[in-house]
């Protein structure tokens, strides 16, 4: 029986190859690392100027935004508010707090907005109006920029 | 309601309608889903908080169509083997918050996948949601079944990376029955300290089983009761999620044989020389999973292993059959390379009985003599998904299949041929879009 040439043409020997393939996933891993960092602004954490917290752990803020807690400490109603799924803000936020990304936050919801189950934060379009909604609601947390104009927003520390 | 229908035995195909009891039913759920939607007149405004649809009331809905392609064996629409297009989804759904803790809403969905659904649009749920605290809501109306990790997201194609979630634990098949219940829910989320938190779900109801979709000749089925529960376990490990599912639940029905089968059927002994039918069954069944989910950053793995104990009674002893234990299993995995590109793949086993895995006797309640079940007692599916976001609204998704096995497959979609009969090693391909909002 003849077995088939497997290496009929000319190619780099297998160590080489080899060496190839994994410097190229190397190159690849490193590239979206660098690229994931560097596109990753800062942010801040903001809170109605009545709300007595100052510093929040990441599970409650994380919690918040899920929905999966709706009080405050004190009983007030939590309501999260996110920015667009495309701001880099947003992006920062879900990578360091909630720890998935944008994509599968968004997948999260679709799960329970077409189950029935629950509804997402109302998706805001710039860090003013982010700002504009925590100032209205005195239960509300968002996330802005750093550079973003609080006003009397409260700043809080993510533990 | 499924009681409220005629008991007038009739052989249903997938053309059957029958508009004065769909309007009848149409008429009754439309009055309670606008009377649930009316709520907002009698809350209190300030309690409401913000939305942003008209009036308060988000919309959302999908629109998805595929195309589904086998190497051989139909799967799931007729002419797969053609390739059929006979595989749509559309919803739309409206929800209110009606104060901080109370919520109403409602989907309209229609469908068509081969035999099944036939764009006869119905309600897929609606209810009034009540969430006292954390630890404690209560949901009543038509709710989707919490079992496993996916049952509730069956048919959102948006929401997940396949475009069939695994069909051993899964069965697009069953989604009539077991994918919503009509009844009652209680839920939420118990903190366990470091122990991280363990969300629970407890439900009850009936089950709405739509005869227009059976491939044979089925009448006045229904489900009397149905009830089950979900616990899931977050422990503190980011994305991680253990948990364990388990239903219980009747069908009962008639069967109903035109002269032809009845004669045919006394002539091969399974039916006494007396029969006048119709056939009378109840189907009673034990499910069960057990799930564990990693979701953390780009990276989703997932697997559930899953037993289903079924049996069937009959006014015809020949045609009951002794209890059947089906074992159901899957491993998947997805990954974001990118927000646009999502590659993921899965690997799903479903065996018909756990005392007949290879297939080497004939299946349960089968006349003497028959051949063993052989290809037909399992399923091997190894999958490959390509999910494109093409952008916010937009998606497209490319998958296929190696199947080893034809458990599970419809013999009424294969010429009646029984399945021991059909190509042992298939493939299917499948191309979906879906628009959603």
């Amino acid at each position: 029986m003849t077995r088939p040439r497997l290496h009929s043409r000319h190619h780099a020997p297998r160590p080489t190859r080899r060496a190839l393939l994994w410097s190229l996933l190397g190159l690849c891993t490193f590239g979206a690392y660098a690229a994931r960092a560097q596109s990753a602004p800062e942010f801040r954490v903001l809170v109605n100027p009545e709300n007595p917290v100052s510093s929040l752990s990441r599970d409650f803020i994380t919690d918040a935004f899920l929905k999966r807690t709706t009080r405050w400490h004190d009983g007030e109603t939590a309501r999260p508010v996110d920015q667009r799924a495309d701001a880099a803000v947003r992006k920062s936020f879900s990578d360091s707090v909630l720890r998935r990304s944008v994509s599968a936050i968004k997948r999260y919801w679709q799960q329970r907005i077409f189950s029935g189950r629950d509804l997402p934060p109302p998706e805001l379009e710039s860090d003013d109006a982010v700002v504009a909604y925590v100032l209205k609601h005195r239960g509300a947390i968002g996330y802005v920029t750093t550079s973003a104009k609080l006003g009397r927003a409260k700043s809080v520390s993510i533990q | 309601m499924i009681n409220d229908r005629t008991t007038k035995p009739t052989t249903v195909g997938r053309n059957t309608e029958r508009p004065t009891v769909l309007l009848g039913r149409w008429t009754r759920s439309i009055s309670f889903a606008a009377s649930l939607l009316a709520l907002p007149a009698t809350a209190r405004a300030e309690d409401a908080p913000d939305s942003s649809g008209p009036l308060g009331i988000e919309v959302h809905g999908f629109v998805s169509q595929g195309f589904i392609k086998t190497t051989s064996n139909n799967y799931l629409a007729e002419d797969s083997t053609k390739g059929s297009f006979e595989f749509s989804e559309v919803g739309i759904n409206f929800s209110k918050q009606l104060t901080d803790r109370m919520r109403v809403g409602m989907q309209l969905f229609t469908h068509d996948l081969g035999p099944l659904g036939n764009y006869r649009t119905r309600f897929d749920w609606f209810y009034l949601d009540y969430r006292f605290w954390d630890f404690l809501g209560v949901r009543a109306g038509r709710t989707k079944l919490p079992f496993g990790l996916y049952n509730e997201n069956n048919d959102i194609d948006a929401a997940r990376v396949p475009v069939l979630l695994p069909q051993s634990v899964y069965p697009v098949s069953n989604r009539d029955f077991l994918l919503a219940q009509t009844g009652g829910e209680l839920y939420g989320i118990v903190p366990l300290a470091a122990a991280g938190g363990l969300e629970y779900r407890l439900y009850g109801g009936a089950i709405f089983y739509d005869t227009a979709d059976a491939t044979s000749t089925l009448s006045n089925v229904r489900g009397p009761y149905i009830f089950g529960a979900r616990l899931m376990w977050q422990p503190p490990v980011e994305g991680l999620q253990l948990g364990a599912s388990a239903q219980r639940l009747r069908l009962d029905g008639d069967a109903v044989f035109s002269a032809a089968q009845i004669a045919q059927l006394q002539m091969a002994g399974q039916l006494p020389s007396d029969f006048s039918g119709p056939l009378k069954f109840q189907i009673p069944a034990t499910l069960g999973v057990a799930s564990i989910e990693y979701s953390a950053h780009d990276l989703l793995l997932a697997s559930e292993y899953s037993r289903w104990w079924v049996n069937l009674t009959s006014t015809v002893p020949s045609f009951s059959v002794p209890e059947t234990v089906s074992e159901r299993f899957y491993l998947m995995a997805a990954y974001h390379v990118t927000p646009w590109f999502t590659p993921g793949a899965y690997y799903s086993v479903l065996f018909q009985n756990v005392d007949n895995r290879k297939g080497d006797s004939p299946a349960y309640g089968t006349p003497p003599g028959t051949p063993p079940l052989g290809r037909g007692a399992y399923q091997h599916d190894l999958a490959l998904t390509l999910r494109y976001d093409l952008n916010a609204f937009w998606l497209l998704k490319l998958e296929g299949h190696y199947m080893h096995g034809t458990a599970g497959l419809s013999p009424t979609l294969n010429g009646n041929q029984p399945v021991s009969s059909l190509t042992e090693d298939w493939g299917v391909f499948l191309v979906k879009t879906t628009a959603y909002f």
